[in-house]
């Protein structure tokens, strides 16, 4: 057993925690207030090799040889460390190229790559509360609220066993700015008896692949907010003096960080034990992904709640980053819907 | 205890808060959250319905028609009803609950050490409509940007000059603090006698020197106003000055015994959200169904809501044992800690497994169980933090003062 990595990894960690730290920090308040990403998101994160990563390298992308779900949750640890609305922005495009790489016709694989390699952005909606009903080939019901569709080119649409490419442009996208994940382009479409071609169909695909791939990277983003927030809270309390010394000193404090940093660790050893499982096809892959994000789920929460607490009265306001990282941690476990519930459900039948 | 057969007062009180916050909060509420406003309207129309910041100054006859027996001895009932309508209006809005009651805060302190011409004049001033038409409110003005959860070491300080005192220092986390046509701001008197020096002053606004400063963008309770306020050599006159200079009363124990009066209300607001998320899943819950299945077939479900409910019932009943016992003249200094740290934790826990039973639904803008989300994490913050809380009740359980 071996939880180094390997050079490749180390480099691509190094460059996206630096990419967190020096810039996606940096704008992530100012994103949250504008309810949308800094204008030089697409220019730098392009440069870093996002949006195309899962593109196969002859339509354009970087993909040269099978993709590594272990490499993108390091990144997406580090990604979710700098802001979690920026770091959704820049891996939902990720499950739509690897899903039509895999399944998909040659007039999906053109439509969406050619997108993608000409600064064209998708994203996933995966139907968790059966809003949508698919009678022959038409499709109705409301798609979304989902990260990144507001500018999607395509959106990969999963419902009971059906894995489809929709085409937004001729669609009525409605825009929606939730309380977290501000700046991460969130919309809602209204499908009316949509007409899906056949060769968008992504036949033989599995849902639960797609699935699987998604709840693993949400589970290590989840993990890096996380973190940022607990490293937040103990340089606040480092600093901050209550009964003559300061509050980081104080037991019960130390227990809260701890307890929370505890958990994000071992929920982060999880999301890479899954996507390890992923990258080795490992039969209990799709259960270890759905672990990772009931524990990541949870120690989202918990850092993040306990991160204001921390914080105070300040923790409470907008000038300090915990306050949205509270609002943030909320999407980590509604995309997808009730992680434990969809757990107990299909176990139900055994 | 009343809580086990709610007498026709309380549930009386009750009944018309929750008809009011059902009719006139709940529809508004949403709006207020996401413009950061004061419901300045409904406020009046609270105030005039007898839910008015001087109402802890005129008892609860205004309210419920009915005087307190003006024995001292005999048990009172104003605790348990300010803990009846506190549930109720903050099922209806957390931030407009304390829109309607920020002013208590301030109050709280001049009906409890003010003189007679104290308490006309902060009444005076709290008379009639401000310069905007809006109904006058007041702030209470304790924290400090260094004093948070720490009280004892404040910076603001009042220096006496001939018949006035001279007020200097930067006040924090302000209820009402942009707003407020009248507050009550805590001060330093005399440094060498500690906590024993700080002193309450009524200052009116527009008093020269009286700057309300930035007024904040919040997680929640967002439809009542936080600010900050500045005291830049503010001269107030002597007779504004609450308690006795020099004496023990009137000062910074006489102020967190007033707090001890007020966590109950708190711990009822924090009761009042987890409910308003609890009755929103139950209603859901009732209506839907699962992969075909009703929903309330599911244990996992109805489980989750039992559990919900459970804690809900707890932190209501800690709530109303704490108010009962200030109503019976006791000493209920760990009970009202309890009762807050409980509720808050209750109502966190409630509004967070509510937001992820609902799945991507709660993430629509303007979902009220996202809204109740942000807005119960405040009660595990102000008013003490859980963590003072705790450290109340645990120098009770040591044999020390809590104060």
């Amino acid at each position: 057993m071996d939880f180094g990595l390997d050079q490749d990894q180390q480099l691509i960690v190094e460059t996206v925690r630096r990419f967190a730290e020096r810039d996606l920090r940096t704008w992530a308040g100012d994103a949250d207030r504008a309810g949308a990403p800094p204008d030089r998101l697409a220019h730098t994160a392009t440069e870093l090799g996002f949006f195309v990563d899962a593109v196969p390298a002859d339509a354009g992308g970087l993909r040269d040889g099978t993709y590594s779900h272990v490499t993108r949750a390091l990144r997406g640890f580090e990604l979710g460390r700098g802001c979690a609305a920026l770091a959704a922005l820049l891996e939902c495009s990720v499950e739509p190229a690897l899903a039509v790489g895999a399944w998909g016709s040659a007039a999906a694989k053109a439509a969406l790559f050619g997108s993608l390699a000409n600064g064209g952005r998708a994203t996933l909606f995966h139907d968790s509360r059966g809003a949508l009903t698919l009678d022959g080939d038409r499709l109705t019901g409301k798609l979304g609220p989902t990260p990144g569709l507001a500018t999607a080119s395509h959106v990969l649409v999963a419902t009971g066993e059906l894995l489809a490419l929709i085409p937004t442009k001729d669609l009525r996208v409605t825009p929606i700015t939730p309380s977290g994940w501000r700046a991460a382009q969130w919309a809602t479409i209204a499908l009316e008896a949509h007409r899906i071609p056949d060769d968008m169909i992504l036949r033989n695909g599995s849902v639960a692949d797609v699935l699987a791939w998604a709840r693993t990277s949400l589970a290590a983003r989840a993990c890096g907010v996380a973190v940022a927030a607990m490293e937040h809270a103990q340089a606040y309390a480092a600093d901050r003096v209550q009964f003559g010394q300061p509050i980081g000193t104080f037991e019960s404090l130390i227990r809260l960080r701890d307890d929370a940093l505890t958990t994000a660790s071992a929920a982060k050893l999880l999301a890479l034990h899954a996507a390890w499982q992923l990258d080795t096809k490992h039969a209990q892959a799709h259960d270890t992904a759905s672990r990772a994000r009931v524990i990541a789920g949870d120690a989202v929460t918990r850092a993040t709640i306990d991160a204001v607490q921390i914080f105070g009265g300040y923790g409470f306001v907008n000038d300090y980053p915990v306050e949205k990282l509270m609002r943030d941690a909320r999407a980590f476990e509604a995309l997808h819907g009730d992680e434990r519930l969809g757990r107990v459900l299909s176990q139900k039948v055994a | 205890m009343d809580i086990f057969h709610d007498s026709p007062l309380f549930s009386g009180v009750r009944q018309m808060v929750n008809a009011f916050a059902k009719s006139a909060i709940r529809p508004i509420a949403i709006e207020h959250d996401r413009s950061e406003t004061m419901p300045w309207a409904l406020m009046k129309q609270a105030s005039m319905m007898g839910m008015s910041q001087s109402s802890l100054i005129e008892g609860r006859k205004k309210l419920t028609g009915v005087d307190e027996d003006p024995d001292p001895k005999k048990p009172k009932s104003q605790a348990r009803i300010a803990v009846a309508g506190a549930e109720e209006l903050s099922w209806g809005c957390a931030g407009i609950c304390l829109a309607i009651g920020g002013s208590g805060l301030a109050a709280s302190p001049v009906a409890r050490m003010g003189t007679d011409e104290q308490k006309q004049e902060f009444k005076k001033l709290l008379t009639g409509d401000d310069e905007h038409g809006h109904i006058k409110v007041a702030a209470m003005a304790l924290s400090e940007p260094g004093t948070g959860s720490d009280i004892s070491g404040l910076k603001t300080t009042a220096r006496k000059d001939g018949s006035h005192w001279v007020i200097r220092g930067s006040k924090q986390w302000i209820t009402n603090g942009k707003s407020a046509s009248v507050y009550v701001v805590w001060a330093q008197t005399d440094a060498a006698a500690g906590r024993a020096g700080v002193r309450g002053f009524i200052v009116a606004r527009g008093t020269p020197g009286l700057v309300p400063g930035k007024k904040e963008t919040k997680l929640g309770i967002r439809a009542s106003e936080t600010a900050q306020v500045h005291f830049e050599d503010v001269r107030v006159h002597e007779a504004m000055m609450l308690g006795v200079a020099g004496e023990s009363s009137g000062g910074l124990a006489d102020t967190k015994k007033m707090l001890d009066s007020t966590r109950p209300v708190v711990a009822a607001q924090a009761v009042g959200i987890a409910r308003a998320a609890y009755e929103f899943l139950l209603e859901r819950v009732r209506g839907g169904s699962l992969h075909g299945t009703p929903m309330a077939s599911h244990q996992h479900i109805m489980f989750e809501l039992s559990e919900m409910l459970m804690e809900i019932t707890a932190s209501r009943m800690l709530a109303h044992r704490a108010a009962w016992m200030a109503d019976h003249h006791l000493d209920n200094v760990a009970e009202a800690s309890m009762a807050k740290a409980h509720a808050a934790r209750t109502a966190q826990q409630v509004t967070t497994r509510a937001m992820v039973l609902l799945g991507e639904e709660a993430l629509e803008p303007g979902h009220p169980v996202e809204k109740w989300y942000r807005d119960a994490k405040i009660y595990d913050i102000f008013e003490g933090t859980g963590q003072i809380q705790r450290r109340i009740i645990a120098k009770t359980l040591a044999g020390q003062n809590p104060t």
